[in-house]
């Protein structure tokens, strides 16, 4: 498929730079692979299906790279150390183990789908000097001038400014560092806050920038329409597409290697749907991971136009939820 | 010749005299409706309010008044959205005052009503003769009382509530809701009840009926579905225009007090009345189409109404109407769904004022007439829809 036709895919892609803009990074980077990443933190609730949504579109990106023959180098960060901080030092080797599956579980992603995907623990490489050495850059660049550490602080939550910065900032200085020499960041909508603290310094810095790619956000399942009415701004962030356990609502998520195929069907049968493109679709959003899911098992290139046929009245919403409520176990949940 | 110059030097000036009203009157109006478009807009911005748009946008059937935006903003539908679409009890809280038969201002509100009932609300109507009495709208309490059996309940009934899930109650015969009165009272002070209402500024204006009724009465009728007797704590809601606000407030903070989840609003457009002044209000018979009255007097009322439209055909077949400021397309807009045609029938000049009376004169009669057969049935089934439950729980440890 055509870098193209992919970032056309309705349904899937929130906000992309063109085809163009990606191919001619490319050719800038060569003969170095234009990086393509995503990365993500996790809970211990489990593997969501919203995560194998990146990893299966970082993975087509690098494949319609490569067809125009472009090198690509499509990684998959785990975030252990990053996942660590958020919790107790008691947890801290429980966290380190989850990370570790995690990973092992981005590896078994690569060995059902064949996403040749590169897997990177953020432990693997955050104490190294050169790590450190390009953090401290940029923690020097950003604490001398004052709108580049106002942007800093806008990557927390308000409510949690003043706990970082007690600790100095240091998530968000790990995450700009880890994205800063990046080509594509593949992520969910809410990471547009470290992507452009990252554009700023580069810009600074007279290198190159990094480009934001951000897919849907992600919905809980089996939820009505009282809901999303009830959670304004859902529209546009959606709910942590990589914790499974986002707003304690892991019984509203599909959990690979954890959730059984009856209750999926019936949390799909039971959640809100609506004709307006504006809205939440989660039964679409997880249509559209399925037929990447099934494409790649069947090794086709098929353009995926679920979301123009529901929205076009070519599937009721009846047919798309039946449809989705099979595909998932049989493209998905049986393949773990 | 000479008279002949004079005569078309006449007609011209009579010509231009005719325009330059015309331009006028159009112009006013033009500047009205803007006027009108931004109030509500304004209004519910200051106070805090949401939109109901979203609202619309996720329900999946809203009712006819929020769609077509007469149902205009919230405060807090999110604390009942829940049970709406779980099937938990719920409640809404709509009254009126007694003072004159129902009209259709009363209808847009109680088929907004009977909308919720039909999502699963519990429906409380107090018909408050109370009220109607000590702020002076009727000369006794006999009289609101009389109205509200014989016009106002057998009208409620016939607009098609389910008996089971409505509580309909004359203030004055249910007395119980003194004692609630008395008990949330209690909770508030008068210096509350005063910056609310604002009363004090006219010594002379209120009685101190007046601010009990404000004070107690009315808020025991909105938080009455709260209390044991009718199942305890639930969320709940009340329609209301927006000039009401200040009783969703204390009503709110009343339920905190009492340990009652604070109710939640929607407010409503008020229907503008046939004479072009405010809203529809039976101190203004002429100025409100009722469900009582007969054909010649919907027929007089409707041709002699102020409309959106010019004092010239040729001009507003030219320019058109302004239907947003216009009585005539607002009654026939909200109250009869198949004219979702008729705003830019009316804006581009392709209907006049007198065919859109003509057809309102005809949808409302046959409305009105079907309506006043349904009434002596009504009337024989009031006995279902009138609360007698006593309240006792409050009078007992």
């Amino acid at each position: 498929m055509s870098v193209e036709r992919l970032l056309a895919t309705n349904g899937l892609i929130k906000e992309a730079p063109t085809a163009e803009a990606i191919l001619s990074r490319a050719d800038y980077v060569d003969p170095s692979p234009i990086k393509l990443f995503y990365g993500e933190t996790y809970d211990d609730k489990g593997h969501t299906i919203d995560s194998l949504k990146y990893y299966l579109f970082v993975s087509n990106l690098a494949e319609s790279l490569k067809k125009v023959g472009r090198l690509t180098d499509p990684t998959i960060l785990i975030a252990d150390t990053a996942a660590c901080r958020n919790v107790g030092p008691e947890n801290q080797n429980y966290y380190m183990v989850l990370g570790e599956e995690r990973s092992n579980f981005v590896k078994k992603v690569n060995e059902i789908y064949k996403t040749g995907l590169h897997v990177v623990k953020m432990s693997e490489y955050i104490n190294s000097q050169d790590f450190v050495n390009e953090r401290e850059k940029i923690m020097a660049q950003c604490r001398t001038n004052s709108s580049l550490m106002e942007a800093v602080k806008r990557t927390v939550p308000e409510s949690k400014v003043e706990i970082e910065d007690k600790k100095g900032f240091m998530y968000s200085f790990d995450e700009i560092t880890t994205i800063i020499d990046l080509d594509v960041k593949v992520g969910p909508p809410r990471e547009d806050l470290y992507d452009n603290v990252a554009r700023s310094i580069a810009e600074k810095a007279g290198k190159k920038q990094v480009m934001s790619l951000f897919l849907t956000p992600s919905f809980p399942i089996g939820m009505n329409w009282s809901y999303f009415f009830a959670n304004e701004g859902i529209e546009d962030h959606g709910i942590t597409a990589y914790k499974a356990g986002s707003k304690r609502l892991q019984g509203n998520r599909v959990i690979i290697e954890k959730s059984n195929s009856d209750y999926v069907r019936e949390l799909i049968n039971k959640s809100f749907i609506s004709p307006n493109r504006a809205l939440p679709n989660p039964v679409l959003d997880i249509g559209i991971i399925c037929e990447m899911a099934k494409n790649r098992l069947e090794g086709n290139e098929n353009p995926i136009t679920l979301a123009d046929d529901f929205y076009e009245g070519r599937i009721s919403e009846k047919k798309l939820k039946e449809k989705v409520g099979a595909d998932v176990e049989q493209y998905i949940l049986s393949k773990f | 010749m000479w008279n002949n110059t004079f005569y078309q030097n006449f007609k011209m000036k009579e010509q231009l005299s005719i325009n330059e009203i015309t331009k006028k009157d159009y112009g006013e109006k033009i500047a009205k409706r803007d006027k009108e478009a931004i109030y509500y807009v304004e209004k519910a911005e200051k106070l805090g309010l949401k939109s109901t748009k979203r609202f619309t946008e996720y329900h999946p059937n809203p009712s006819k008044s929020m769609l077509t935006g007469v149902t205009f903003a919230h405060r807090d539908l999110e604390s009942v959205v829940q049970s709406m679409a779980d099937n938990q009890p719920w409640a809404v809280v709509s009254g009126l005052n007694p003072s004159g038969p129902l009209h259709f201002g009363h209808k847009q509100v109680f088929e907004e009503v009977l909308w919720m009932q039909k999502q699963g609300a519990e429906v409380f109507i107090p018909v408050t003769n109370d009220e109607s009495y000590v702020v002076g709208k009727v000369k006794s309490l006999s009289e609101s009382r009389k109205i509200a059996y014989e016009k106002v309940i057998p009208s409620i009934i016939a607009m098609g509530f389910a008996p089971e899930k409505t509580h309909i109650f004359v203030d004055s015969d249910y007395p119980d809701l003194y004692n609630l009165a008395i008990d949330i009272s209690k909770h508030l002070t008068l210096n509350k009840v005063y910056k609310v209402f604002g009363f004090g500024q006219d010594e002379e204006g209120e009685n101190p009926g007046t601010i009990f009724y404000r004070g107690g009465v009315q808020l025991a009728q909105i938080l009455l579905p709260q209390y044991e007797e009718f199942g305890g704590k639930k969320p709940s809601i009340i329609p209301v225009g927006i000039d009401q606000y200040p009783y969703i407030l204390l009503a709110r903070d009343a339920a905190l007090r009492r340990d009652f989840i604070p109710p939640a609003a929607t407010f409503i457009r008020f229907e503008g009345g046939l004479d072009g002044k405010g809203k529809m209000s039976a101190s203004r018979p002429d100025s409100a189409i009722f469900l009582t009255d007969n054909q010649e007097g919907i027929k007089r009322k409707i041709r002699s109404a102020y409309t959106g439209g010019s004092p010239s055909g040729a001009f507003q077949k030219e320019h058109g109407g302004v239907p947003e400021i216009c009585p005539i397309y607002q009654l026939r807009a909200y109250h009869f769904p198949n004219n979702s045609e008729l705003k830019d029938q009316c804006s581009t000049g392709k209907i006049l004022c007198g065919e859109c009376k003509k057809q309102a004169t005809e949808e409302v009669s046959v409305y009105v007439s079907e309506h006043q057969a349904k009434l002596p049935e009504a009337r024989a089934k009031m006995d279902e829809f009138i609360l007698k439950k006593p309240i006792k729980s409050i009078l007992t440890d």
